[in-house]
């Protein structure tokens, strides 16, 4: 069996996906935190990506196949700049590492958000459109950064076939991320007179498709979709949640003082994300690989609404 | 969601239905009449009832019954050769003036109810619509989009209606004295409609040019408050958001024979100029026909 490396493996869905990507694979981890209970066939390494401990697991470890999980999402204030370092330069060293150890394949795990909210989007953006995320939202400059690196590492290092995935928001049991986190709260907020299309996609279908892009050997940037669109409004409905509607010169103030004071997990960019869509095509990963997803609307949000914790 | 906050959803729910059930019988057919149109609209809807572009009948008739009402009742709009839009893509291009786009709102309304079957027009707007709060959802719930040209091809291929107004702003917002003089008009809508082979159907809109004379556009106020253009009006600002409300003008709206060009979309400009011509002239011809059928602006 060949051997896949999954950077960030610790996290919720970096679980599911070694959990999904063990039934062909010999599978090896690293991540900052460790993974008590893992399968015991699993060898995990906790490792920092920018450090001398993570080229020694690649040496040891010489994996066929790496996948890239290993960014951190939350946001707090306080780190900002050590986020940034940890994610764009552990990313870089990561991929030189891919270069040097000879790996074969890399999948990068980036985000449909990373080409920003914008009222000029046009529904379902090609993978050609640009990421202006960081225009509104500087809080995600360091996803958008990794997205360039990855797909300029496309092209610089063939040698490794590299697949950059942007998927549509997750959503599951264990999924965490911005949306995710959003619609499992009490009350979530939503922009008084404003209601995008919003995309999303169950996390099984989600590791399935980082399962197909190691399988197909694809090489390329490719957003990646799931069921199709709702209005964020019926999305909350979904989760039996009543949105708190207010307007936008309400919570601008409130969510710039309520992130500052560590009390909201966004930053005001992301108040876009409630005003305008930014919907992608899966087309090209659909032509390349044959992509159908499994699960439907209406079962990635009743997945949703059960909250598991991790065992 | 608690029980009360359930209770309080069906409540207004409750409310909703209650004021449905006040409204005078005319408001409640068109209202019937409005969602038996919507249902008939040829679009795919996914299992919450939204198009792939973001329409949503069941919010959308919501959106729609005020205009309808309008269409009826106010604007009491007449139709002449709405036959003659074809079938699957099509491209409807009007003038564009009183400064709100209710005539977007008349044109669409009359697509839906006059024309068989039903055809939900989309609205490719400017960048600053979805924007502003309200208008963007009612906008995006009803299936209008930012016009892009990737927007506009996706819904090309869907074979939708698409209306364009291609004088933009500077129709809307022109004053009195200009009305019925059509602006200079965007190039982009014959370059598309030649890449997709789209037919382009001219519109006439008469009424819309007197709803709201436009005394005096005031440009560096505009810029302060970063919008389109800053109108003044006999009634606006003078009487407040009152001010906005349209005079009650008779609309006539007349659609001509479609037009289908021939060639590349690649062609230099005054090949393209020469075709906007061709479709200019079409949209004069309609508003001098219906300018002459009416004794006064409001009959």
């Amino acid at each position: 069996m060949r051997k896949v490396l999954i950077t960030g493996i610790a996290s919720p869905l970096g679980r599911q996906l070694a959990r999904r990507l063990a039934a062909g694979w010999e599978v090896c981890g690293v991540d900052t935190r460790s993974w008590p209970g893992r399968p015991r066939e699993l060898a995990m390494h906790v490792a920092d990506l920018r450090k001398r401990e993570f080229e020694e697991v690649m040496r040891a470890e010489r994996p066929h196949a790496v996948v890239h999980l290993g960014v951190r999402r939350e946001m707090r204030r306080s780190d900002a700049r050590n986020r940034h370092d940890l994610n764009v330069r552990g990313s870089k060293r990561l991929f030189d590492h891919c270069a040097a150890f000879g790996v074969k394949q890399l999948v990068v795990v980036s985000t449909g958000t990373a080409y920003g909210a914008a009222p000029e989007n046009p529904l379902y953006m090609s993978e050609d459109e640009p990421l202006s995320a960081s225009r509104s939202y500087p809080e995600i400059r360091d996803r958008v950064e990794v997205d360039a690196l990855a797909s300029a590492f496309v092209w610089r290092v063939p040698e490794v076939r590299t697949a950059v995935l942007r998927p549509v928001h997750v959503l599951g049991p264990h999924s965490t991320g911005m949306l995710a986190d959003y619609l499992r709260r009490l009350r979530p907020p939503i922009v008084l007179g404003y209601d995008p299309l919003i995309q999303v996609m169950h996390e099984d279908d989600w590791a399935e498709s980082i399962a197909l892009s190691l399988t197909r050997e694809i090489a390329g940037v490719f957003n990646v979709t799931g069921p199709g669109q709702v209005p964020l409004r019926t999305a909350i409905a979904e989760m039996h949640r009543l949105p708190l509607a207010l307007p936008e010169f309400v919570m601008r103030p409130w969510i710039r003082t309520s992130f500052a004071a560590g009390l909201l997990p966004w930053p005001e960019g992301a108040i876009d994300y409630l005003k305008f869509p930014v919907t992608i095509s899966g087309e090209r990963f659909a032509e390349e690989t044959g992509w159908k997803p499994l699960f439907g609307l209406r079962e990635t949000f009743a997945a949703h609404r059960e909250r598991r914790s991790q065992p | 969601m608690s029980e009360a906050e359930r209770e309080r959803g069906s409540a207004i729910a409750r409310l909703v239905d209650t004021l449905t059930r006040r409204l005078p019988d005319s408001v409640r057919e068109l209202d019937a009449l409005v969602s038996e149109r919507l249902a008939r609209v040829p679009t795919r809807l996914n299992e919450y009832g939204v198009d792939r572009f973001g329409l949503e009948p069941s919010h959308a008739h919501r959106g729609l019954l005020p205009s309808a009402v309008l269409y009826r009742h106010y604007f009491r709009v007449v139709t002449k050769g709405i036959e003659q839009v074809p079938e699957g893509r099509v491209l409807l291009i009007a003038n564009h003036a009183g400064q709100l786009p209710f005539d977007a709102a008349m044109l669409g309304v009359a697509m839906l109810l006059e024309a068989e079957p039903p055809r939900l027009a989309r609205g490719l707007g400017e960048y600053w619509i979805p924007q502003l709060p309200f208008v963007s959802e009612i906008v995006t719930r009803g299936g209008g989009l930012v016009g892009t040209p990737e927007n506009f091809r996706a819904l090309i291929d869907a074979e939708e209606c698409v209306m364009v107004f291609p004088e933009g702003v500077r129709g809307m917002n022109k004053t009195f004295r200009e009305r019925y003089r059509l602006q200079r008009f965007g190039t982009g809508f014959v370059r598309l409609a030649l890449e997709t082979s789209t037919p382009i159907v001219p519109v006439g809109i008469v009424g819309s040019e007197e709803q709201q004379p436009g005394l005096w556009d005031v440009k560096p106020l505009a810029r302060l408050l970063g919008m389109p253009a800053f109108p003044i009006t006999p009634t606006f600002p003078l009487l407040g958001p009152l001010g906005l409300l349209p005079l009650p003008v008779k609309y006539r709206i007349h659609f001509g024979a479609p037009i289908r060009f021939e060639g590349s979309a690649s062609e230099d400009d005054a090949a393209i100029q020469a075709r906007v011509a061709t479709v200019k002239i079409a949209i004069d011809k309609l508003l001098e026909a219906g300018r002459r059928e009416r004794k006064n602006p409001f009959m």
